[in-house]
């Protein structure tokens, strides 16, 4: 579905479409976030007065997953370039971070952040937010790493070696040469990723972070009518996975200047 | 000014010094005991049968091949282990590829401007105006603003030359420039090298066009199982060629 992207005049060049779709879709996800409340009030009971509440949620939820999502990207990346990295043990710290970030369970982590962590190290005072975002940034870092990697890797070796005969220095050659072709290859994974963690981002929930799926069971609970209530509940999950999906597949347009996707 | 009695020739340091270069990939012994000198203003053609160790020669020189023993002199650094300032050195020496090797995301303004704006720390107008004034001189001032994909395999390479002329380098190094290219592009190519060569521009040329050996050239060296086994002038190596090898080399490729 990547048909905010195709709606432009003919005349535009895939570029203008894609710059238009991403700033259309932002556009459409902080309105979302701002006026949620106001077509939820006009439905029945139970989701009309619980209008704010599910507002609400909704504001953590996305807040959330940008908070994480960008700890995420961060992590990622470090991960990443530490797997490529001409020194073992650099490799080995990313290699083992990766392997017992993927080979536990998410739910577990965010157990372990909250409950285990400020036990590990004294003095350590997290939020239940702070709590969530650090593990699921954390979780969602070790897959990225695997993106960014296959991205990196991508990139032939000739571009490298034209950079450096250039007189280019390795890190200049990674930031200006390999880094931004690499991201064409690494964005459609990442973006699964970005997706995925709008979604794991609920698991939050078991902490006591108030977000939208927290607020789904309270009502729930409060109204015995579950099949409305999250109905309502994945419906908003529904919406900004969409709208999330537009923005990833317009910044894919906008790089991909071949025009291989038409 | 005397014109009775000029002034002996100064005598001349080499840019470039090889001396028993060696090289092996594993159980291949690619490069065995070249040792040359290569001169400020002199068109070196290096040629020879795939897989005789010219292109990783080549390599060597801007060390993106590390050669095994000997030792290469580059403008009077030496390219070794300890070398610390390898990106002064590559500064220097600018390199064209096979397969152009251009950055695809980058117009061909910025591919030509990247290097002087990082490495120069040059001002993007500055920068961009000597770019511009390059790309004309390659014959590509129109095509300025287009990504590599949106132009042909010549004027890709004519781009990468130009890349390669921003940074001022004092020797370029030519790796099978036009081998990549359609028949009908390799001319403009090669016009480019050639107006290049007239501009006293210092080049070491890996090529199969003989006759821009022939015509361009000030020695040709013949490389073979890895070893320099000739390095002559034009006019000996193609007209007055004695050994047996380099005969039938010319042979199959000339006709």
């Amino acid at each position: 579905m990547n048909a905010l992207v195709d709606v432009w005049p003919s005349g535009w060049t895939r570029q203008q479409r894609s710059t238009a779709a991403i700033a259309v879709a932002s556009v459409a996800l902080a309105l979302f976030m701002w006026l949620v409340a106001r077509p939820l009030a006009l439905m029945p009971e139970p989701i009309g007065p619980a209008a704010q509440e599910f507002a609400e949620g909704t504001r953590v939820t996305v807040w959330l997953t940008l908070v994480s999502g960008v700890v995420g990207v961060v992590m990622g990346l470090l991960a990443a370039v530490a797997k490529l990295a001409p020194f073992p043990p650099v490799r080995w710290i990313a290699d083992f971070y990766v392997w017992v970030i993927r080979g536990t369970p998410l739910l577990v982590q965010v157990l372990f952040v909250f409950l285990a962590l400020p036990m590990i190290v004294p003095g350590l005072r997290l939020s239940d937010f702070a709590s969530a975002a650090v593990a699921l940034g954390v979780n969602v870092g070790a897959y990225n790493a695997e993106a960014i990697r296959a991205g990196i890797l991508a990139v032939p070796k000739g571009q490298t070696e034209a950079a450096r005969s250039l007189g280019l220095s390795p890190v200049q050659t990674f930031v200006d040469v390999v880094f931004p072709q690499s991201m064409k290859v690494a964005l459609p994974p990442l973006v699964n990723n970005v997706v995925a963690l709008l979604k794991d981002s609920s698991l939050a929930y078991v902490i006591g972070v108030v977000e939208l799926s927290n607020i789904g069971n309270r009502v729930q609970a409060a109204t015995f009518q579950p099949v409305p209530v999250f109905l309502a509940t994945a419906s908003i999950y529904l919406v900004l996975t969409t709208v999330l999906t537009q923005i990833s597949g317009a910044i894919e347009r906008r790089l991909d200047l071949e025009g291989r996707h038409q | 000014m005397s014109l009775v009695h000029p002034l002996p020739p100064a005598p001349r340091t080499p840019l470039i010094t090889a001396e028993r270069v060696n090289k092996s990939f594993g159980a291949a012994h690619v490069l065995r005991d070249i040792t040359t000198s290569f001169y400020e203003g002199e068109v070196a053609v290096i040629i020879g049968a795939s897989g005789s160790g010219k292109s990783t020669f080549l390599r060597t020189l801007n060390r993106l091949e590390k050669h095994d023993s000997g030792r290469i002199v580059v403008d009077g650094f030496e390219l070794d282990e300890q070398c610390k300032n390898l990106d002064a050195i590559r500064r220097e020496v600018g390199m064209v590829f096979q397969q152009f090797n251009l950055f695809p995301h980058l117009t061909a303004l910025e591919n030509v401007t990247l290097a002087p704006r990082r490495v120069r720390k040059t001002p993007r107008a500055e920068a961009n105006r000597a770019a511009l004034e390059i790309l004309a001189r390659v014959g590509l001032a129109d095509h300025a603003h287009k990504h590599p994909f949106q132009l042909s395999g010549g004027q890709q390479q004519r781009v990468a030359i130009a890349r390669s002329l921003a940074m001022t380098p004092k020797v370029l190094l030519f790796d099978e420039p036009t081998s990549a290219l359609d028949p009908e592009m390799i001319n403009e190519v090669l016009d480019v090298m050639k107006d290049l060569a007239r501009s006293g521009m210092t080049m070491i040329v890996v090529t199969h066009e003989m006759r821009f050996a022939r015509e361009v050239g000030d020695r040709i060296l013949f490389f073979d199982h890895g070893a320099l086994l000739q390095d002559a002038p034009p006019d000996a190596f193609f007209d007055g060629q004695r050994n047996d090898r380099i005969r039938a080399f010319l042979g199959q490729i000339l006709h």
